[in-house]
C-alpha cells in the first residue's frame, strides 16, 4: 500500500457498502485495481462482515420464554391494573 | 396491525398489544444481548430488565424514532450499566490496520495479514468458525462493539445507530469502520496462525 492507501482507508466501509459519491467510487476503483494490499483488505473486509453475519439469529430459548412472559404480565398488572 | 398502532394501544394500557410487540422484538434483542455480553445469563437479564423499562417508561415514548430504535437503546443502557465494571481498552487508529512498509518492500506480497481468504468454510469446521467469530466481536470494546453490531448485523443504516448509541454520525462511522477493521485483522491472524497461509492464498 502506497501513500494513496491511506487517502482511501477512512471511506472504506462506505465504499464497500455502495454508500459513496460516483467519483470517489472511480477513483477507488482505479486505486484498487493497481494495488494489491487494498484489493485484499477489500475483499476480506467484506468477507468479515459476511462471516459475522452467518451467526446472526439467535432464539431466545423457549424456558426462558415461559419466564419472560410471566415476568411481564406481573409487571404490566403491578402498573396498569393496580 | 402495525408497530405505531400497537404501541398506541400498548399505551392506552392493552396487554395483548405490549405481548405483540414483545414476541416481535425479544429474539432481536437477546440475539444482541448475547453478542454484546458474550454469555447467555447476562443476555436472558438484559432482555428482561430491557422489557421491564419499557413498560415503566411506555407513556413517556414520544414515537421520535421507532419503537425499535427505542427498544436498542434501552437494551444497550441494560447492557452498558451490566458491563460497566469491565475495563476497556480502545482500538488502534485506523491507519494503523494499513501495513506499514516501507518504499524498498512496497511490492512485497507476504505481509502479515494480507492475504486473501478463500473459503474459509473449506478450512474450518463450521462450529470452529463459528466461535472463532463469536469471540473475535466479544473481544472488541463495547462502544465500537455496539456500533459494528447494529450498522452489520441488525443492519441499521448509519443515522440510527448513531441515534441509538447517542454520537454524531462521522463518530459513529469511525467507530464502526475501526470495529471491522479490528475483526477483520483478528481473523486474519486466527486463519494465519491455524491453517497457514497457503490455505487463504489464491496464487
Amino acid at each position: 500500500m502506497g501513500k494513496k492507501c491511506l487517502d482511501y482507508v477512512n471511506d472504506l466501509n462506505d465504499y464497500i457498502d455502495g454508500q459513496i459519491d460516483s467519483d470517489l467510487y472511480q477513483e477507488i476503483e482505479n486505486h484498487l485495481k493497481q494495488c494489491e494490499n487494498c484489493r485484499i483488505m477489500v475483499d476480506t473486509l467484506k468477507k468479515t462482515v459476511s462471516l459475522c453475519r452467518e451467526n446472526k439469529e439467535l432464539k431466545l430459548p423457549s424456558l426462558l420464554e415461559k419466564k419472560l412472559n410471566d415476568v411481564v404480565k406481573k409487571h404490566w398488572q403491578k402498573k396498569f391494573e393496580e | 396491525m402495525n408497530e405505531r398502532e400497537l404501541v398506541k394501544r400498548a399505551k392506552a394500557g392493552d396487554f395483548n398489544a405490549f405481548t405483540t410487540l414483545v414476541n416481535d422484538n425479544k429474539n432481536r434483542i437477546y440475539s444482541l444481548a448475547i453478542k454484546m455480553t458474550g454469555n447467555a445469563e447476562d443476555a436472558e437479564d438484559i432482555v428482561q430488565e430491557t422489557f421491564l423499562r419499557v413498560i415503566d417508561n411506555i407513556d413517556r415514548f414520544r414515537e421520535e424514532s421507532s419503537f425499535g430504535t427505542w427498544l436498542y437503546s434501552i437494551a444497550l443502557n441494560q447492557t452498558r450499566a451490566l458491563l460497566a465494571k469491565q475495563k476497556q481498552t480502545d482500538l488502534k487508529p485506523i491507519e494503523e490496520y494499513l501495513p506499514t512498509q516501507t518504499a524498498e518492500n512496497l511490492h512485497e506480497k507476504s505481509i502479515p495479514g494480507f492475504f486473501e481468504w478463500k473459503d474459509p468454510h473449506k478450512e474450518l469446521e463450521d462450529e470452529e468458525l463459528k466461535k472463532i467469530i463469536d469471540k473475535t466481536i466479544d473481544s472488541l470494546p463495547l462502544k465500537y462493539k455496539e456500533a459494528f453490531l447494529l450498522r452489520y448485523i441488525e443492519e441499521l443504516p448509519i443515522k440510527e445507530v448513531a441515534k441509538i448509541i447517542n454520537e454524531s454520525v462521522a463518530s459513529t462511522k469511525s467507530r464502526v469502520l475501526r470495529a471491522r477493521l479490528a475483526i477483520r485483522e483478528q481473523l486474519s491472524k486466527v486463519f494465519e496462525e491455524r491453517y497457514g497461509k497457503k490455505m487463504f492464498r489464491l496464487r
